[in-house]
């Protein structure tokens, strides 16, 4: 059988799924003439190599040099061109925090940013590396359009939309190694608007990125054992959230709880938060992300266990809102 | 002054064994900074066990000098040689990169005796480094602060901040490293954002410049005595490496800036090392 | 007195590689046909001053299972001196059992292909016919499978610390509609299974191209890496996982071969 698997930077390439949305922007570049690409010494992480592979003449890597890059982008913006700038979203949000704000979103240029290695998919590296604050931070800059896409497909269709998409948009992911949950990407994605991934009564689960994989494995066991209606709705498109269908999850189902990979405060919990308040309205209401703390390190799996954002945290947390015990599988005997 | 011969073999024992746990650890973590973490060996090893002045024992020593790894990623490289030279027990790298562990690839100052600084993100060790050995004069301590500088950190723009600083505050108790390995992650740093003239750079900078093999503990030696000993201004030490030292599948290779190694890659790595050091 | 080692190298062919006979009784045709009719217990045991080892092939007119331990009266038994011995044949070495009811001639020979037949396990076994390839790739996967469960559950300490920490994990193989495996993890427990996991989605899920995809990585002729920039398998999931369940297969491969 196989040898257990050696692998460097490079080799990322090949083995992750980010690569959908690496070959959309080649597609759209073949189209769009004026679409150029920007790194920071991670072509090759980000996936944004693939554009450079292809269009060699439109691709600037600055180097390590976040706060140039985002300046770079807005310089090129402002010439007329219509950058897709690539680095980790640490690096992004806070490091280049103030390019982004001051030379890309006060002056509303077109600057398309996908920021990867989001909330704690770098586990390992540690702190400095994850970001559990860029939803927060990004929202909170006027112009700002936010989104955390599910997976990869999903990723790509945001990349195709925001094309046409005015103003500075802000696409978070992961590192790559994600369970992918759609399997193609026809369902009707627009930014703004969430997706219903089913229909449910008994309470409805809010999700951004991962949370919307496992918050679905969570919602097949709990209508099969548990014999719960559950609503969940993928909330790709943070900032303008589609306030319509939290309402009616509200009023609907009278239970409301949240899941990101990010802090409990200022992400999209705040944000969903913000609009039941807003409308005067009261419902069973709880944020589950990362509790205002700095992350461990660890493999992100691991850490979505811990932090209570995998399959078995959403159960454990539906569970507990709706005061239930339940029956476990314990057949552990081998199929012969 | 020459290295004598008991240091030079003392040194090379040491610089040995972290090369050896640098492979260890990138086999059991599932993956790391190997590459840079091999080049930066030699420096680690020459400043832990002869120049600088730091209690084991006591991690918060006052008067201790300071080490600062701007170039965080090579966690790998220094967590072992801190481990090795007694600030905690060894056994604890096992859970590198583990859920919970104090130990990924950015070693976390807060949690790992001997760190002193939290660095990972590019740019930022250098500034902390000039502000240390400017509370350091002021408080006229006569500890002395190291930083080591990736090459490829060179291009953030934070770190010429920092050099300008230094230089215009005459930073004496102040010695800086580039790990000079010539690679980054995307390529060839020339190829990627040409450094060079980089000696020339950090001297407009208003530093003096030591280029040398920093795989050479007398040129190392040398390089460091020259630099306690100058009063003028601050010191570069210009260090020019391979990265994946030692290892020959990995020597000078982009691809193994960050890789993991299975049970057949990690027996040939450890058998590269005992070649390379004269062990078969 | 066996060893830790080869006592966990019997429990992999006892409980791991023995059973996957029934691929071979229900895909191959002629050795399905030959065993039609039989009902017989055939034995193996290995003497041990720590107590026998071993496990019989039950087979009942084409149906088939294998009972771990010792039974009363079998019609054949193929008694080793050793664990040792015991797994060397089933490694496909040289090894001389006594075979106790050697005068049941027909039945022996029937076992005895079936034995040979198991060989299609062997790293070094390249079937070109396409049903054989489709076989090993089946019996391989099943084996393996089942091996990782029973590595955990005989108390290899580092498998043990691996299942120890992870909440309920799939990892599933798939080579195509008809073949696929998996292991479930859960708190230091494991299952493995055919066929598709269906209670939830994998953790980690390696998807092969059929079994023209799965051949070359199953003869160790390419490298995971190669294998999927070939097109040969995808790999979805956790690399740091994905690199662990590797590993833990090339450990009980090299403690089987």
């Amino acid at each position: 059988m196989a040898e257990g698997l050696s692998w460097t930077v490079y080799d990322a390439d090949t083995l992750t799924q980010a690569e959908i949305y690496g070959q959309v922007l080649c597609d759209l570049g073949k189209m769009r003439p004026d679409i150029v690409g920007l790194s920071a010494d991670l072509a090759k992480s980000t996936k944004i190599g693939k554009f450079q592979d292809h269009f060699p003449d439109r691709f600037f890597n600055v180097g390590i040099a976040e706060q140039n890059l985002f300046g770079v982008a807005a310089g090129l913006a402002k010439s007329g061109l219509l950058p897709f700038v690539s680095t980790m979203a640490a690096f992004t949000a806070m490091r280049a925090a103030e390019q982004v704000r001051t030379d890309i979103c006060y002056q509303n240029l077109n600057v398309k940013i996908i920021a990867t290695h989001g909330g704690a998919s770098f586990g390992q590296a540690g702190t400095t590396h994850h970001c559990t604050e860029d939803i927060a931070i990004m929202r909170s800059f006027a112009n700002m359009t936010v989104i955390v896409p599910a997976d990869g497909i999903e990723t790509a269709n945001a990349v195709k939309q925001c094309v046409d998409w005015p103003g500075p948009v802000y696409i978070r992911i992961g590192r790559g190694f994600e369970p992918r949950y759609y399997d193609n990407e026809e369902y009707g994605f627009r930014i703004g608007k969430a997706v219903e991934l089913a229909p449910g009564t008994d309470i409805t689960l809010i999700c951004c990125g991962i949370t919307v994989f496992h918050a679905m494995e969570a919602a097949k066991i709990l209508k099969e054992n548990d014999g719960l209606s559950v609503r969940v709705l993928n909330m790709h498109t943070i900032k303008p959230l589609d306030t319509e269908a939290v309402l009616k999850a509200v009023t609907e189902t009278r239970r409301v709880i949240v899941f990101e990979e990010h802090n409990r405060i200022g992400g999209l919990g705040s944000a969903v938060a913000e609009v039941i308040a807003d409308n005067g309205k009261g419902c069973a209401f709880k944020r589950v992300g990362i509790p205002d703390c700095y992350c461990e390190v660890g493999y992100p799996e691991d850490l979505y266990t811990h932090y209570k954002l995998d399959a078995d945290g959403i159960l454990e947390t539906v569970r507990e809102v709706m005061n239930m015990d339940f029956e476990e599988d314990e057949d552990w005997e081998d199929e012969v | 002054m020459a290295l004598t011969k008991e240091e030079l073999t003392l040194l090379a024992d040491k610089a040995y064994q972290a090369r050896r746990d640098v492979v260890d650890i990138t086999g059991w973590s599932g993956g790391a900074h190997i590459g840079g973490g091999l080049s930066v060996v030699d420096m680690l090893i020459i400043l832990y066990y002869k120049y600088m002045k730091v209690d084991p024992k006591n991690p918060d020593w006052e008067d201790r000098d300071r080490l600062i790894l701007s170039k965080g990623h090579a966690g790998v490289a220094y967590a072992p040689v801190l481990a090795r030279k007694g600030y905690f027990d060894f056994e604890l790298l096992k859970g590198f990169n583990k859920f919970k562990s104090p130990f990924g690839m950015h070693l976390d100052g807060n949690k790992v005796r001997g760190v002193d600084a939290s660095t990972g993100s590019l740019g930022h060790g250098l500034p902390i480094a000039v502000g240390m050995a400017l509370g350091a004069r002021l408080q006229k301590k006569s500890w002395r602060t190291y930083c080591i500088l990736g090459d490829g950190e060179c291009n953030e723009g934070s770190v010429w901040e920092a050099a300008m600083a230094a230089a215009h505050f005459k930073l004496t108790n102040l010695v800086t490293f580039v790990d000079r390995n010539k690679l980054m992650i995307d390529g060839a740093t020339e190829e990627i954002m040409n450094l060079e003239p980089f000696a020339d750079k950090w001297k407009a900078f208003g530093f003096i410049v030591k280029e040398i093999d920093g795989h050479d503990f007398n040129a190392l030696a040398d390089a460091i005595e020259y630099a306690h000993a100058e009063k003028s201004g601050p010191v570069l030490i210009l260090a020019n490496t391979a990265k994946g030292k030692g290892v020959e599948f990995m020597e000078n290779q982009v691809k193994w800036h960050y890789g993991g190694l299975d049970s057949e890659l990690l027996e040939s790595a450890r058998n590269s090392l005992d070649k390379a050091y004269g062990r078969v | 007195m066996a060893t830790e080692r080869e006592l966990m190298a019997s429990r992999i062919f006892l409980r791991a590689v023995l059973p996957v006979i029934r691929v071979l009784l229900e895909d191959d045709p002629k050795i399905k046909k030959r065993f039609e009719n039989v009902k017989a217990d055939v034995q193996f045991v290995a003497r041990d001053p720590a107590g026998d080892v071993g496990a019989c092939l039950v087979f009942d007119n084409g149906s088939f299972t294998v009972v771990q331990g010792v039974v009363e009266k079998p019609d054949i038994a193929f008694v080793f001196g050793s664990v040792a011995s015991m797994n060397a044949m089933f490694a496909g070495k040289p090894a001389l059992p006594r075979i106790r009811g050697i005068f049941k001639v027909g039945l022996l020979i029937k076992v005895m292909t079936i034995l040979l037949a198991l060989k299609i396990l062997m790293p070094n076994a390249r079937p070109k016919d396409p049903a054989q390839k489709r076989l090993k790739v089946k019996m391989t996967f099943y084996m393996i499978t089942t091996a990782m469960s029973q590595y955990n559950k005989g108390g290899d300490p580092e498998m043990a610390e691996w299942t120890g920490k992870q909440p309920e994990r799939i990892y599933q193989i798939t080579v195509d509609d008809e073949i696929a495996a998996y292991l479930r993890v859960k708190a230091g427990k494991t299952k493995a299974g055919r066929g598709t996991f269906t209670k939830r989605r994998p953790f980690i899920h390696l998807k092969f191209n059929g079994v023209e995809g799965a051949m070359p990585v199953v003869l160790n002729d390419v490298d995971m890496i190669t294998a999927i920039r070939e097109g040969y398998l995808s790999i979805e999931g956790s690399p740091e996982y994905g690199r662990d369940f590797g590993d833990f297969m090339m450990r009980i491969q090299n403690l089987i071969t």
